[in-house]
Formats: C-alpha cells, structure tokens, sequence
C-alpha cells in the first residue's frame, strides 16, 4: 500500500515551492534574501490597525469558547451589511459562513460541492488555493485564459469554447492575483449571461475588493446577477493586514431553493471543524467599520499607491518587459517581451534570479500560466528597496535574455 | 449535474446534529436549555488562563503575518520538548505541524494519507471528527468495539480479526471521547505489535492527555514504540479552556524513512491554507509551561473533579443505568438497560420533555441504541440537577 494518498501527487504551490525553500536555505547560510512570493504584509512593516487591537483585547474573553458552526452572529450581521452596502440582494444571514481564512472556505467549498468527473472554469493565470482545493475534491480545473491585450480580462469567446456538460462552476478572482487588475462590468456581465445559460455556479473571490487604486470602483458580481447562484468570497487577510488572524467569509446568494441546499451542505461540512477561530471572529465589527486603515494604504501618499508607483517606474525603464498597471491589489504581473523563448523553464529562470540577486518571486507557472514569459512581483517592500528589486530584476534579466 | 457533491451524504454530525438545532430553535423560543453536547468548557464559565491572556496581549503584533507553513518555531520548540518529556522519541521539531485545532489536524492527516479504498480501523464508540475526515478522503472506518466491561479498553481480538491488506492505519483516542477512560499499558503495547505487524500507521488522539484524575497516568502510544509511524494529535482546547482559539498539533514519530515521505505529504496539504492562526500559536509556549491551569480542575475541589464526583453520585441513584467510571476529560458514557428503539429519537424527547441536550450514543457510531453521553461541565449544583432530570426521565421508559 502506498504510505501517502495518490492525490498528493497533483498538489503544488511554488508560492511555497522549492524556492520557496531554496531562499529559506538562503537566509539560513546568514544571506539576506527579499522574499516577493506572498502577499503577507506583516511581513513588510504594515502595523495592526489600532481599531482591531483594541476590539480584539476588548472581546479575548469572548474568544474563549468555539463559535457557532457558521460564525459568532455579530460578526456575520457586520458582513451581511458589508455586502447589503455593496448590492448583494437574495441572502440572509444564515447565509454567510466565516472560515479561518478564504483558504478554509475554498476547502469547504470544494468539499461541499465538486465531485469525480466535474469540471470547474479557473483563470490562468490563477491563484494556486483553488486549483489545488480543486483537485482534492476530485474535480478537474480547466483554464480560461485571461487576455493581457484587454487589461487581463477573462477572455469570454475562449470561456464558452470550454464548456462541456460536466462544467459545474466557473471562478472568478477579482480584483485579480497575479494580475492586480480589475475586471470590466461589461465582461461580467457577458459571463453571467454565460452562467445562466448553461446553468453554472459562480465562485467569486473577491478579497481585494476594499484595496482599488484610482478611484475605480469593484463592482460585485452578485449585484450584477441576482438570480443566479453565486458564493461570494471576502476577508480581512489583505485589506486590514491580518494574514495571521486566518480571517475569511463567504456569502451565498441568489435564488432560495438552491441557497438553501448548499448552505445545508456547507452547514455539514463546517460542523466537522466545529467553529472558525472566534479571536478574529470578534474583531470583524471593528475592522469592517474601520474603512479609514485600507484607505489611507491605497491613495496617494499611501504605501500601497507608492509601492506601485515606484515599481511602474522602474519597470519601465527595463528594455523588454511590459505590463498591465495594476488597479488594485499588491501584485502586477510583468511579461518578458523579448527573447522570452530563451526561458525553457521559468522555475530556473526564477531560481537563477535567486541566486544571482536573492530575490524571491513566483514565476507564471506557479499560477498555471502556460508560457514561460511572466511572474508575478509583490508590491509590498517600502517604495526604496522595491526600487533596487526591481533594477536587480531588470539588470538579471538583460543580462541573462538577449 | 448534481448541486451537491455526494460525500457530503457520508458526514455525520455527531455532537451538532439535528438535535441541536433543535436545542436552538427551543432557546429561540425563549427556553432555558442546558447543552451538555459538546465539551466547550468556556460555555460553563471556564475562563481563559491568564497566562495565556498575557502572552497573547503582550505578543499581538508578531500575531499579523502568516506564520510558518508547520507553525512558528518556538511554539513547535514548546510542544517538542513536551512530547520529548512525555517520552516520546524520534521525531525532531519539523516533525510537528500546528493547525487550527486537531479537527484541522485530522483533515491534513486524512487528506495526505489516505486512498480510495483504505481501511481505518477507529473505535466504537469514537468521536465523529476521525471518520469523517477518513469517509471525506474515500477511505473506509472500520470500527473496532471497544469493550465496556473491560474498562472501555479497545477489545485487542476483535481488532485482530479486522485487519485485511487494505487496512492502512488505526486510530486510538486516549484518554477517550466520549468515554472518558484511560487505555491500559497492556492493551496499548498488543496494538503496538499488532501495527508492527500489519504495517499500520498509528494515529493517537490524545488531545486529553493532561486531563487525568486520581493520580493515574497517560501513556502516549508513540512513548512505547519507537519502529512504529505514530502520528500523535493533541491541543489546548480542552486543557486550557482554548477551544475557540483553535490550536491543535500533530507529531510525527517512528521511523525516519517513513516520517519524512509523511511529512512531505504533510507539508504540502499545509501549504495550500498557507498557515494556521497565529494567535493561538503566541499562547503555546506559555500555556505549556503552565501546568499549574489545567492541574488545578483535576485536583480535589477542582471543578472538573468534583463535577465528575456529582454527576457519579447522581448517576448512582438511578434504576436501569449502570456506567464505568470516566478516569480523564470530561466525559461518561452510561449504559441504559431498558428497550430503547432509536437512541436519536431518545435523546430528542429528553431534550423536550427535560430541555436537558445530549448526544446518543449512535452519534459516536455506537451501534446498539443503549447509551449517551454526559458532558460534565457545568457547575456541580446544575450538573445535579440535570443527571436527576435524566434519571426521571429514564425511570419513565
Ligand atoms: C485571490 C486570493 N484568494 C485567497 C487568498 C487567501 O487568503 P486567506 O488569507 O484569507 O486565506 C489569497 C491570498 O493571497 C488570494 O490572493
Ligand atoms: C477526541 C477529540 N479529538 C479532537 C477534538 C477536537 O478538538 P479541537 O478543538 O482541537 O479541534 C475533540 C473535541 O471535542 C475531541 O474530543
């Protein structure tokens, strides 16, 4: 008998991949590497907002017990009205499970709802949680391509030429990561129709929404397609920078008879796990009435806007490499224009990066991109060291790619 | 195309099924009802130790970040040398990997190991978390009797005569839910040769371990085999009154070869849900080295041990209940000696008649409808109270 399950076999992220690890062994021989592969901005300086330390020392004695199975009734009341403000009409409060983190609830959902033989419509490039959690599920991921010659949106003609009788559910991710961009009403419009004509399930992650540049506006998928089954996916791991409190959500709606069963599955499959962690669980309130802290990140001034600013700007200074500015998010997605075909492999061409720089990104392929000409950089060091890693990124790459 | 994915007809729900619900639908209504099923001590009033409510105050903001894929490293270098001090060899610090409690801890487990087609042997009566994780993994539980008259000890033949070549691993919970009982060194070391012998991973679920009344002694199973993979699980939900923090742990021991292709697998399960809550991980050194929190309930006067004497003394008194005495946790399990035809259906009168929740003995895969659990942690006077609404209610059949 094998020791380990087969479906081991078909999990990977080379967000924490081998070089991943190669960097840690790095930092361990006493070199100092800059880590660009997760979007972790404790990891960077960004501080606890304050209204989130005091309701958390406020409330500890509450998060002493487990929760309810679906998550602690204030918390979910803050998120039904977050969501209400934001268009969703058809669900309830019953209808919102808090998880430890969007990661937990794309393996509730996975669990709850894919079976052997379906096929669900990912991005690529796509963020590696839910191709993974898809593939644990039995289910099969089947790409659609995003177009980078229009602004990284899902390509519709491409998505329909997809569609079999087995397509249970198509994924959503925007704003997006890798690309940081934001998608256009008109496309989500045209894959809602999509949707209700073939009678497909949308999964719409959505946990960027609160850090849009520019004074764009995220539209909601679920206001723009009440009627049909869509889950909703949010949480305060990026707006609020508390990757480590393993905070995430989800809401369910559109119409009655469908919610209603899924919520029943979703309901079994979070009892297994008992409760979400309740300490982040009592803070939601506060962080969700505190719009002022991912605001103050995302204008002028603010340390996202200037991370990015900075960035572009040396970006644009490398002979070669092009990209789709970000509007939201900490991560742009840069393609190698010229002499990309030099790249057989994009994981040596970023473990070479490695080495040569100490600088750690996450190339395409870690995001199920099929061609070996993009990665993804992190916006997330102060303006000045992301300066220098990206001159690193762009002396290495003329160097090494005539 | 179905909405639904079929394995979720497979979930039990063990301590919050139907019955449960219904409990809150009755205190919608207004009703006073006493939810003895699930073993959430801060629902009785248990309060957090202030050790941990220092750690975590003063160490908040190193709480912000994704923490290591396996945990930080000084609360797995806390719960090392803990195993270490219970006698546990050969793993080393990245053998461990903390999770959102064990029940996330159970999911990684199940998920890296098991296949389409592998037996787990798991314990009748067992806490439902095990199976449905192995039944969400395509395995199958294959339940082993765990023998009342015999202290609750695993019926070590009964075990024999369940393994095939398919069998894969074998779970023990020890001390036990929903028995409360302390497995023997005899019966531990017989399982012990059975897995050398059948080449079976042991999964321990001992996540009661410091729960132990009357001066007796646990004995971690990975303690007295060291040739054996053992996969140890345990956590400071029930020890420190943590439940909602969700802080649970696995140690990875035996031999090297095998601990390193499971830790892989381990490792890339973990890595997909990029960390477990830091928060709780800032508390392990410091409720770890206190011992002082979880002794002073077990001792003499300590709530846990004189709602234990309560509940036994009440128990006592009851016509047609008979019950082996809990040695650890929280937890007895008593038989009833009257005709019972559906224990689910039992358990939902006693709730009506008695607003008293309970879990039959059918929500732990006990398959005679003649036994439920008792969770004892209110206080010793509402606890009293509630074992003689039982027994009125018994004494009525
Ligand atoms: C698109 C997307 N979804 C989900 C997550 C996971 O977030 P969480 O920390 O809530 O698990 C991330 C994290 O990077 C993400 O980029
Ligand atoms: C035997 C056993 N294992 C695991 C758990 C789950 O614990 P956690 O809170 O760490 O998920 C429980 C909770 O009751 C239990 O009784």
């Amino acid at each position: 008998m094998a020791l380990v399950a087969e479906r081991m076999a078909g999990i990977g992220s080379d967000i924490r991949g081998k070089n991943f690890w190669a960097a840690l062994d790095l930092e361990k021989q006493g070199q100092k590497v800059l880590k660009l592969n997760t979007g972790n901005p404790a990891a960077f300086g960004f501080k606890m907002p304050e209204s989130v330390r005091e309701a958390l020392i406020a409330n500890l004695d509450r998060s002493v017990g487990y929760s309810d199975v679906r998550g602690m009734i204030d918390a979910r009341q803050a998120i039904f009205d977050y969501h209400k403000a934001k268009g969703i009409e058809d669900f309830d409060i019953d209808d919102i499970f808090i998880g430890n983190g969007v990661s937990e609830i794309a393996s509730m959902i996975a669990t709850a709802l894919f079976d052997k033989g379906e096929e669900v419509l990912v991005p690529s490039p796509c963020y590696s949680l839910w191709t993974n959690e898809i593939i644990l599920s039995d289910a099969k991921p089947v790409y659609y391509k995003c177009d980078e010659s229009n602004h990284w949106n899902p390509d519709v003609e491409h998505i329909k030429s997809l569609i079999t009788p087995k397509t249970k559910a198509i994924l959503l991710i925007n704003p997006n990561n890798p690309t940081g961009v934001l998608y256009s009403n008109d496309v989500l419009l045209e894959i809602a129709e999509i949707a209700r004509q073939n009678n497909m399930m949308i999964l719409s992650d959505e946990i960027y929404d609160r850090l849009v540049f520019d004074g764009k506006e995220h539209t909601t998928m679920a206001k723009l397609a009440p009627d049909l089954t869509i889950l909703t996916m949010n949480g305060l791991s990026k707006s609020h920078v508390l990757c480590g409190f393993r905070c995430g959500w989800m809401v369910i709606s559109g119409p009655e008879a469908a919610r209603k069963e899924i919520n029943e599955a979703l309901l079994k499959v979070a009892s297994i796990r008992l409760g979400a962690n309740s300490i982040m669980q009592t803070i939601i309130p506060a962080a969700l009435a505190d719009t002022e802290y991912p605001n103050s990140m995302i204008q002028p001034g603010g340390r996202l806007y200037e991370q990015r600013k900075a960035t572009c700007e040396e970006l644009d200074k490398i002979p070669g490499v092009s990209y789709v500015k970000n509007d939201g998010a900490m991560y742009i997605f840069p393609k190698i224009d010229k002499g990309a075909e030099q790249i057989a492999n994009d994981k040596q061409f970023a473990y070479d990066l490695l080495m040569d720089k100490h600088v750690l990104i996450v190339p395409g392929s870690g995001f199920k991109w099929d061609a070996p000409d993009h990665f993804r950089i992190v916006m997330l060091p102060e303006a000045e060291i992301l300066r220098d890693a990206v001159r690193k990124m762009g002396d290495f790459i003329t160097k090494n790619i005539k | 195309m179905e909405l639904i994915a079929n394995r979720v007809e497979t979930i039990g729900t063990g301590t919050r099924g139907k019955n449960y619900w219904a409990a809150l639908d009755l205190e919608r209504q207004g009703k006073e009802v006493l939810k003895l099923n699930s073993g959430n001590p801060a629902a009785f009033g248990f309060k957090m130790p202030e050790s941990v409510e220092r750690a975590v105050t003063q160490n908040l903001h190193r709480a912000l970040g994704y923490s290591d894929l396996r945990g930080f490293a000084e609360a797995r270098e806390a719960i090392y040398e803990y195993h270490v001090g219970r006698g546990v060899k050969n793993f080393n610090i990245e053998d461990i990997f903390i999770g959102n409690g064990v029940s996330e801890v159970a999911s990684m487990i199940a998920t890296a190991l098991f296949n389409k087609g592998d037996e787990f042997l798991v314990p009748s009566p067992c806490y439902s978390l095990w199976t449905n994780e192995a039944a969400l993994n395509d395995a199958t539980s294959v339940y082993y009797k765990c023998d009342e008259s015999n202290h609750w000890n695993p019926d070590v033949e009964h075990i024999k005569s369940l393994v095939t070549k398919n069998t894969k691993a074998i779970l023990l919970i020890n001390p036990n839910n929903p028995t409360g009982v302390l497995y023997s060194k005899e019966v531990l070391e017989e399982i012990a040769k059975l897995a050398r012998e059948n080449n079976l991973i042991i999964i321990a679920d001992e996540i009661y371990d410091r729960l132990v009344f009357d001066g007796k002694r646990h004995i971690p199973m990975a303690s007295i085999t060291e040739d054996v993979l053992v996969i140890t699980a345990n956590g400071l939900s029930k020890s420190h009154c943590l439940c909602g923090f969700r802080c649970g742990w696995l140690v990875i021991s035996g031999p090297a070869q095998m601990r390193e292709r499971v830790n892989e697998a381990i490792l890339k399960v973990a890595s997909i849900r990029l960390g477990a809550n830091s928060i709780m991980q800032i508390a392990i050194p410091a409720a770890l080295s206190d011992s002082q929190y979880t002794n002073q309930m077990i001792e003499k006067g300590g709530r846990l041990y004189e709602q234990r004497a309560v509940t036994c003394e009440e128990l006592n008194k009851i016509d047609g209940i008979s019950y082996v005495k809990n040695d650890a946790a929280m937890y007895v399990f008593p038989k009833i000696h009257k005709e019972i035809a559906d224990d689910k259906k039992f358990t939902y009168d006693l709730l009506m008649e008695k607003q008293v929740l309970v879990v039959p003995g059918s929500g732990f895969m006990w398959e005679t409808c003649d036994h439920f659990r008792i969770v004892m942690l209110p206080e010793v006077e509402a606890l009293r109270k509630a074992v003689r609404e039982m027994g009125d209610f018994i004494s009525k059949l």
